[in-house]
């Protein structure tokens, strides 16, 4: 990773707050800290817990007050999307903690963890890597049913995720099951569109699909059993609902994840 | 009083106190524009962490010259508002003429003269508590923050 980019992160940071960086995207890099931007409480005595600080480095092949309107505007964006979603209840997204958007900074709350016998974090594609030795077991059914079930309810209070894959969702243990949380919500957006959920689990099972070959049908199959669960709680209308979605999907999935391009 | 200082901001000190049974509200409420810190009706804060987030956004704001009231203490206030409407946010946080709890908060720069600690208690007549959650708690009102901040789900418990 660039040098230059934890450098600037440094010197915005102030050598109060020393971070790691852990992983980095086209358009951001992601560092932990164990520095609470503004608690009070925090004596940094407990090392164990960590924050997420994604950041959004300026673009050099951008003009530069065409960077600084973008990065303000995408920053602004997730920062109101993971707001919004934390007020739904049932719904699990981390925490938003603060955001700069002049410097395209925006804190979380650090979810997940190691998982056992060094299979790696726990993103959903790890886990499910770890699980391979017993595929079809209860406990994964389990959890990808509960993946399902989150993004069902994500697409039925009317929100995308844009960028629906294994290692977008991360596990978070509760004792006796998974808890599984979207994360990156850097192409959500607010859509009443079948189309844009349509688009969601095509991605997802594309994911599915080149990351767990071997088990994906089934994979798939519990995956849309939790999400078929949200909307079939809801009367006539959630029933209408799935189905247009449903039947989007099939569209999307025969046609790819782009729309026409005539036009 | 609770002083504080933000990680990324050091130059800057927080100085924070809370107020019950104060008796001089009126005169408060007469003269907050004089006044060298941030007055704030108790019962909409419900943490810490809810009152240090938004001196955090004041000084984001206030790094990047975005200030958009005229001081970094009232920014404060604003910055505790879910919308950008002044009139309106000091209206919601500030204190009103019946506030009988008050938290004050003191945002100074470190390299200029050094915060009193006895300003907050010259002025405001009222009972000094420690600031700590606990204590925010009781002075709390779960109708008026849900009503201040705009919050209509039932998720808060």
């Amino acid at each position: 990773m660039s040098q230059e980019i934890i450098s600037q992160v440094s010197s915005y940071l102030t050598s109060n707050v020393p971070v790691i960086p852990i992983s980095q995207g086209a358009e951001a890099v992601v560092f932990t800290t164990t520095i609470h931007p503004y608690a009070p409480s925090n004596n940094n005595t407990d090392e164990s817990i960590k924050y997420i600080l994604k950041y959004r480095p300026p673009k050099k092949y951008r003009h530069p007050s065409i960077d600084k309107a973008l990065t303000k505007h995408r920053t602004l964006s997730e920062s109101r999307i993971l707001a919004k979603l934390s007020q739904i209840s049932g719904l699990h997204v981390p925490k938003l903690i603060a955001c700069d958007v002049y410097n395209g900074c925006i804190w979380i709350e650090f979810l997940g963890e190691e998982l056992p016998n060094g299979s790696g974090f726990s993103s959903l594609k790890n886990y499910l890597w770890m699980c391979v030795l017993d595929p079809y077991s209860k406990m994964v059914e389990d959890t990808l049913v509960k993946v399902g079930y989150q993004i069902g309810l994500l697409h039925w209070n009317d929100y995308c995720h844009g960028d629906l894959t294994t290692s977008n969702v991360v596990l978070q243990n509760s004792g006796t099951h998974w808890e599984p949380y979207l994360i990156d919500f850097g192409l959500g957006s607010a859509s009443t569109l079948v189309e844009d959920k349509g688009v969601d689990l095509y991605v997802l099972e594309r994911a599915v699909n080149s990351t767990h070959s071997r088990y994906a049908e089934k994979y798939s199959q519990w995956l849309m059993q939790g999400y078929k669960e949200v909307y079939e709680k809801q009367s006539k209308k959630g029933q209408n609902k799935l189905r247009d979605v449903l039947k989007r999907f099939e569209e999307v999935r025969l046609r790819g994840r782009k729309r026409s391009m005539l036009g | 009083m609770l002083r504080h200082s933000i990680p990324q901001f050091d130059s800057f000190e927080i100085h924070a106190s809370l107020f019950t049974d104060v008796q001089n509200t009126e005169d408060l409420r007469a003269q907050v524009a004089t006044m060298p810190f941030a007055m704030i009706d108790a019962s909409t804060i419900c943490s810490l962490e809810q009152l240090f987030c938004a001196v955090y956004k004041a000084l984001v704001e206030c790094k990047y010259n975005r200030l958009r009231t005229k001081t970094l203490n009232s920014e404060c206030i604003l910055s505790l508002s879910p919308t950008s409407n002044i009139a309106e946010a000091f209206k919601r946080f500030g204190i009103k003429e019946d506030s009988k709890n008050i938290v004050c908060l003191a945002v100074t720069n470190k390299s200029e003269s050094p915060f009193s600690e006895t300003v907050f208690k010259e002025q405001v007549k009222g009972n000094e508590i420690e600031l700590s959650d606990e204590n925010l708690s009781t002075t709390l009102n779960r109708e008026t923050i849900k009503k201040v901040r705009n919050i209509n789900c039932k998720c808060i418990g």
